[in-house]
């Protein structure tokens, strides 16, 4: 009783997630000493703050119940568009407002077509997706941009360090804070998870689901433009491939994490994210190649659902019951009593 | 006398700590119908559940026509001859009726790429419907059929196996209108003279006298009665009083005083949704409890959602408090001070997989951040604990999930959120199904505390309860108002005559 209340509570959970990082940092750090230099932890926190990002904007689509699969189409899209903005010559913050802005309407025309048209979610995000792909071709063909970068500053983003840690991180961890006061403080976070918990209730409570629908929708792709700036400020210049390597992590880390601490939240998405990080940075040095490494995150996505899911801890219980520790079963599972 | 169909004896079951059953002795006569009573929580779930093989009993014995038997799957409860029909029957609505019947047993060979014999089923098909004429097309798709032929389906397919003695019910009733009721109960007597057993669960206590012809009342995980309905009633004997382990009084409270009504809060005048209701009109005092009767298609089910906005009226006006409004959505109705506690409160009350903490709050969320944006915790929480222990939810957990309540706290927990908005209209529609008589009692009783304070309105297909509870009715009939003659009240036969038939025969 008392091991399935550890894995059940919130305590127990974040624990449970320390470990691991703990484990994860020292088996690489086992396997290659070079895992734990200065440089190796800046590339992950550089790292961490791009898929931090992406993922955190994808938490929101994910609260409302839904998916967005346009992430990738709406990286090389806005990636794209900021470069060609900062090739012009226009200033880094005439170029992120463009991007933001594209963003936005990216998202809101998805959330809207989602919300009010009731259009489904998965089809209508790989269309919008497809298209934004399409669309970063048109700046220049495909070319990659470069031209008036160092100029505009853009590097400083990956460069630039305070207090000893990369502003990246920080920008991350400002981020992280103000969507976990929003999501987790205020009302309308509630009303973001009454509209996923159960919509038509939601709506019987007076909250405009479709609204907090759209906004997810609107909150995603706006991240997901912050999360290729940061991209393009690593890489100093724009291709239209950039981003393409956003949507797995993004999604490993929102669900990864949830199954570690027992439900989406903004918190949980940056447990998950944490660990995705440091697995693909790890591999990486390592010198695994990513097609390999990709399957070895996704399959650790794949166990980690599984281990924390509701059924392995029935299943423990019925372990236990196996060897002969009778009234332990946990949870009256399906018996009304 | 024979040898029961079914026998059990001793059967006790553990979950952890709580000994959900203990020491059960039941049995079932050859083509009796049965019915099985308890309270939620006294065991009688459970109990149908070991007999249905869907989990194991600790100890003790079960016995079908004096063989023993071990059910460790429901395959082997359905090889032994007891079929079970869930309480919400799960049915596939995008097929027809005969493929729902046959699911899984489409053919008689085997493995992935055996051939479907549509007419072999068919013949099955006609076959079963000629042992028990239903008059239903089985060829429509079950998302077309109403509520009593889907629960006939349902049945056919719990028959479809071969060599069912014992047919097992659960809260068949629960969705149905009472005319629908009726052609169950017809359907379960041509069970019965085939020889066929039925275990019926139900809440509605009229209903055993109705149909059954013994019952079984489970309380605190075992049997402590069983007796046959003639007997019952010769010796006046109280289910509910059983069911409780105490004498009741009436479950409904006592009716308002009339020096206690207060102002007009909600006024309806001609009120229109075309091809659902029209020229609704009617006022709603704090005070009393106003009670509308209709069966399902008369149009008060969707009279409540224009009022709440849900699905807006298209003419005719509403007004609260004297200010006219016409909400086009629940937000609006919700800032007019009116609260509706829904039908269905599983789909359209609450998140299920959340506890009371999070329910309660959600249709108010100005209040709960206090006028501005962020949430006040503490104070959530102290005045979800003051509202939950109001309507006296048990277990008195604010972070159980939900759906770990039984359907009587669960629709408790509604209620709290719709205290929460401190509303001056509460709007019940079916405020009871699947609730149990405990329950039941306790919301009737919240009802008229409420009325002190704020309109209250009971909108139900259940006559006896819209009479029981409310001190002033109007039927609907197909979308119309049926008012008692020359502006009386009416009583209990000539308001189920008037919700039935649409007028008020003299």
């Amino acid at each position: 009783m008392k091991r399935l209340r550890f894995l059940s509570s919130g305590y127990g959970r974040g624990m449970a997630f320390i470990l691991l990082v703990l484990i994860v940092a020292a088996g690489f750090a086992t396997a290659e000493p070079r895992f734990l230099t200065q440089a190796s932890l800046s590339g992950i926190a550089r790292h961490m703050a791009a898929n931090g990002l992406a993922a955190l904007g994808l938490t929101f689509v994910v609260i409302v119940r839904k998916f967005d699969l346009s992430l990738a189409g709406v990286a090389a899209f806005s990636a794209m568009s900021m470069g060609a903005v900062i090739a012009a010559g226009f200033p880094l913050t005439v170029a992120i407002a463009a991007g933001l802005l594209i963003g936005l309407i990216i998202g809101g025309i998805s959330g809207f077509a989602i919300s009010r048209a009731g259009f489904p979610d998965i089809v209508t995000t790989i269309a919008v997706g497809s298209v934004c792909s399409g669309l970063a071709f048109l700046y220049t063909g495909g070319r990659s941009i470069f031209q008036n970068f160092f100029q505009s500053g853009i590097t400083n983003l990956n460069d630039a360090r305070f207090l000893g840690v990369g502003v990246s991180l920080w920008f991350l961890v400002a981020a992280y804070a103000v969507a976990w006061l929003v999501m987790h403080k205020t009302r309308t976070g509630l009303a973001f998870y009454a509209t996923g918990e159960n919509p038509n209730a939601a709506a019987f409570s007076g909250i405009s689901t479709s609204r907090y629908v759209a906004l997810a929708y609107m909150l995603c792709a706006a991240f997901t433009v912050l999360a290729v700036l940061l991209i393009l400020a690593e890489s100093g210049n724009a291709e239209t491939n950039k981003g393409a390597n956003l949507m797995m992590p993004a999604y490993a880390g929102v669900f990864l994490g949830a199954a570690i601490m027992g439900g989406t939240s903004v918190i949980s998405t940056f447990a998950g994210i944490l660990l995705i990080t440091m697995l693909l940075d790890g591999f990486s040095l390592m010198g695994v190649p990513y097609y390999y490494s990709d399957g070895v995150v996704s399959l650790i996505l794949l166990l980690g659902v599984v281990a924390f899911s509701d059924i392995a801890r029935t299943w423990i219980g019925g372990l236990k019951v196996l060897f002969g520790q009778s009234g332990t079963a946990g949870r009256a599972s399906g018996g009304q009593v | 006398m024979t040898e029961p169909i079914l026998t059990a004896s001793g059967v006790s079951k553990r979950f952890g700590p709580v000994l959900a059953l203990n020491d059960v002795a039941f049995h079932v006569e050859r083509g009796e119908v049965h019915a099985l009573l308890g309270i939620n929580g006294a065991g009688k779930s459970t109990f149908i559940k070991i007999l249905s093989g869907l989990i194991q009993k600790d100890t003790g014995s079960i016995r079908i026509a004096g063989q023993e038997v071990d059910f460790k799957a429901p395959e082997d409860a359905i090889h032994a001859g007891i079929a079970t029909v869930q309480q919400h029957p799960e049915l596939v609505s995008d097929m027809s009726g005969l493929d729902n019947i046959f699911l899984g047993r489409e053919c008689a060979g085997r493995g992935l790429f055996g051939r479907v014999d549509r007419r072999a089923m068919e013949q099955r098909a006609d076959a079963l419907l000629a042992r028990f004429s239903v008059p239903l097309d089985l060829s429509r798709e079950v998302g077309d059929m109403s509520a009593v032929e889907r629960e006939a389906v349902a049945i056919l397919q719990a028959l479809a196996a071969d060599d069912i003695k014992v047919l097992i019910l659960d809260e068949p009733t629960s969705t149905l209108t009472e005319i629908e009721r009726e052609d169950l109960f017809a359907l379960m007597n041509q069970l019965r003279s085939q020889g066929i057993s039925i275990i019926y669960i139900t809440h509605q206590l009229e209903e055993v006298f109705a149909i059954a012809d013994s019952f079984s009342v489970f309380r605190g995980g075992t049997c402590i009665a069983r007796m046959s309905v003639a007997e019952a009633r010769s010796e006046n004997i109280s289910l509910a009083a059983l069911m409780l382990g105490e004498a009741i009084g009436d479950i409904f409270p006592p009716k308002g005083a009339a020096e206690k009504l207060g102002e007009v809060v909600l006024k309806v005048e001609k009120l229109t949704r075309d091809g659902e209701f029209s020229n609704i009109t009617f006022e709603a005092r704090k005070g009393e409890i106003l009670g509308i009767f209709g069966l399902v298609g008369s149009g008060c089910d969707e009279l409540a959602k224009a009022i709440f906005g849900v699905t807006p009226a298209q003419s005719g006006r509403i007004a609260v408090n004297g200010a006219a409004i016409s909400p086009k959505k629940p937000r609006h109705a919700l800032d007019a001070g009116i609260f509706l506690v829904p039908g269905d409160r599983r789909t359209e009350g609450l998140a299920l997989d959340r506890p009371a903490l999070f329910n309660v709050p959600l249709a108010n969320l100005r209040r709960a951040a206090n006028g501005g944006w962020s949430l006040k915790g503490r104070q959530i929480r102290n005045d979800a604990k003051l509202l939950t222990d109001q309507v006296a939810l048990s277990p008195p957990s604010l972070t159980t999930p939900a759906s770990g309540f039984s359907g009587g706290n669960q629709q408790k927990i509604v209620l709290a959120k719709g205290l929460y908005t401190e509303a001056d209209v509460y709007i019940f529609v079916e405020p009871t199904v699947g609730v149990d008589i405990g329950a039941r009692a306790k919301i009737y009783a919240l009802m008229r505390n409420l009325s002190e304070k704020a309109a209250v309105i009971v909108i139900s297909s259940d006559c006896d309860e819209v009479f029981g509870v409310a001190d002033r009715t109007i039927a609907m009939h197909k979308g119309r108002q049926a008012e008692a003659q020359a502006g009386g009240l009416f009583d209990r036969d000539g308001l189920l005559l008037a919700g039935i038939m649409g007028g008020s025969m003299q």
